[in-house]
């Protein structure tokens, strides 16, 4: 799949950008470069699924080819940052191949005046900013919940990552713009192409404070890296800590509103009932826009079923994270769930990524073991051992478990 | 309108991928082939078969899919969602045999249901293709109707009613294929 890889040159050039140092020089470079010519893409205009799958972990699970979902289970995503090759693929359409260069983010509504920037405008006139961050769609988990309920089969701990995203703060583009008073939401629109001409743009909106919070980027670099095709590239939103269809990819127009977006992807899903409902009912009129999710940890280490002398101690490990406020602590049970105790948890980073748990467990006994983990936020609440059902199976966030044997 | 034609491009090219997965089916009955056809422009129809649905969120969920852009009409959208929330229901209840739409074991509707004609014809209106009383009248008095429609219904084709191609069904044997043309003729 060599012909869907980006220049390399232009990959090194804009890393330095993004890194802060010499960043005019290498724009500069990066600007003086032609881009590759545009290979041909079945459907034209897209990335084959095929070199999206290139380019990710053989243990990435795909649940659908169109549209390509896939995710790693949480034994192979034991990682303090996740990597580009194990982040999980979502779209709602295809996955457009835009060229870099020509692309132009549009800033209009309610603004003093409309801009359009280049990506490289953007790394020239704003502060580069670098930061850890989660996200995770809002459908993560959907698999677990009874009765079953429509859309990806997220795994209970797919659909989920926290790489390092490099861009530059929405807000400092935004002042930039002027927001006029009585803005209430900014919208993103992506540029992927439906199967038919009639497909509505996905187009998302967010409410005007989480725009303006310092940690919502326009990002352009994923670990250091130019974001893959897949992930939005060249350029997309990073609302760390809400449901992933915040973050709209292949970002081309933010329109500022007196009102949050009306439109399919707003009214028609990623929404939730108000009120928790009789499972398996259909969504109530009262349902509300899904934003940041609940508190959440996986454990993900050992790997399930893992074989363990009785003489040696078990490492357990794995990750927590909320959508807003911080993770408190993270408590493991190894009673299912009759008593808990405090895990070590990792020094708190960039607000929105995840935290690093680990636990020391000394079997008593052989046999079958299990562990439970349960984070805590800093509002007093606890994971659930089931979160509410809801029509469209979102915000999981349920007790993770994994059991390993204890061999004599 | 670049985008535009891109979108026409990708859209053709929907069909031809759709057309490699021929395993991917769903149970056969009114409706199905409409269903299958409307589904497949856009995802594979696995995301059907894996969750049974309420006719409530099977209704909510349609809608949801012609905002997103399905290009289905009301009446398409109507004979969708009574397919769905028969065959792909939350509720316990085994769904109906195909052919509990006719009155016993009639042969005419064994063969019109296993042969999914009922997912775009009906008997006096147009659904995707011309209503089975259309054919029979713009064939009425030609004596070499039943054997042309014969051939038609096997083979398939594409432009005597409209754009949308109709689907082959070499599956269906000589005495079948008679018998089917015969009945259509006659609806008048």
């Amino acid at each position: 799949m060599e012909k869907w890889k980006k220049p390399d040159e232009s990959r090194r050039s804009f890393l330095t950008g993004v890194a802060g140092a010499g960043a005019l020089a290498a724009l500069g470079d990066v600007l003086a470069q032609a881009p590759a010519a545009a290979p041909e893409a079945p459907p034209p205009g897209t990335i084959p699924g095929e070199a999206v799958k290139a380019e990710k972990v053989k243990a990435m699970q795909f649940h659908s080819e169109r549209p390509l979902t896939g995710s790693v289970p949480a034994h192979e995503h034991d990682f303090d940052v996740t990597p580009n090759e194990r982040m999980f693929v979502r779209n709602n359409l295809l996955t457009p191949m835009i060229d870099i260069n020509p692309h132009r983010l549009t800033v209009k509504g309610l603004v003093d005046k409309e801009l359009s920037f280049s990506v490289y405008d953007l790394a020239k006139n704003f502060t580069t900013v670098t930061l850890q961050g989660m996200i995770e769609c809002a459908g993560s988990g959907r698999s677990a919940y009874q009765p079953r309920a429509s859309g990806t089969p997220w795994l209970e701990t797919g659909g989920m990552g926290c790489p390092k995203w490099g861009g530059v703060r929405l807000a400092d583009v935004l002042r930039a713009a002027g927001v006029k008073p009585g803005a209430a939401h900014v919208a993103g629109q992506g540029g992927d192409p439906g199967a038919v001409a009639t497909a509505a743009p996905v187009i998302r909106s967010i409410p005007m404070q989480k725009a303006m919070e310092e940690n919502t980027l326009l990002a352009w670099a994923m670990n250091g890296e130019p974001l893959p095709w897949v992930h939005g590239y060249p350029l997309r939103l990073v609302v760390p800590g809400w449901v992933g269809s915040a973050s709209t990819k292949w970002l081309h127009t933010l329109t500022v509103l007196d009102a949050p977006f009306k439109g399919t992807y707003m009214t028609g899903s990623y929404i939730v009932p108000r009120n928790p409902i009789e499972p398996g009912q259909k969504m109530p009129p009262d349902a509300v826009s899904a934003e940041a999710w609940p508190v959440k940890s996986m454990i993900t280490s050992p790997a399930p079923n893992a074989r363990f002398k009785r003489s040696e101690p078990i490492a357990v490990r794995g990750r927590a994270w909320v959508g807003e406020g911080s993770v408190e602590r993270v408590e493991v049970s190894t009673d299912e769930g009759k008593t808990w105790r405090p895990a070590q948890l990792a020094r708190a980073g960039d607000k929105y990524a995840w935290r690093t748990f680990t636990f020391e467990h000394k079997p008593e006994r052989p046999g079958y073991v299990t562990f439970l983990a349960r984070a805590w936020d800093d509002r007093g609440n606890p994971q659930p051992a089931v979160p509410y059902w809801n029509p469209l199976g979102y915000f999981w966030n349920g007790w993770h478990r994994v059991g390993v044997v204890v061999e004599a | 309108m670049r985008l535009r034609a891109l979108a026409a491009f990708v859209f053709l090219g929907g069909f031809l991928l759709s057309g490699n997965a021929q395993d991917d089916r769903l149970i056969s009955g009114r409706g199905a082939t409409l269903t299958e056809n409307k589904c497949k422009i856009c995802h594979e129809l696995q995301h059907i078969r894996r969750t049974p649905l309420s006719r409530g969120e099977w209704a909510d969920n349609l809608r949801n899919m012609k905002e997103r852009g399905t290009p289905m009409d009301e009446a398409e959208t109507a004979i969708i969602l009574d397919y769905l929330s028969t065959y792909y229901s939350r509720d316990p209840a085994p769904p109906p045999a195909p052919d509990t739409l006719a009155s016993g074991g009639d042969p005419i509707q064994k063969l019109l249901n296993a042969s999914a004609c009922l997912g775009c014809h009906a008997l006096d209106k147009r659904v995707v293709g011309p209503s089975f009383r259309e054919v029979a009248a713009k064939h009425a008095g030609d004596p070499g109707a039943a054997e042309r429609l014969a051939a038609k219904i096997r083979t398939g084709g594409q432009g005597a009613w409209g754009v949308v191609p109709m689907p082959p069904n070499s599956g269906l044997s000589d005495a079948d294929l008679k018998t089917l043309a015969g009945w259509v003729l006659g609806q008048k």
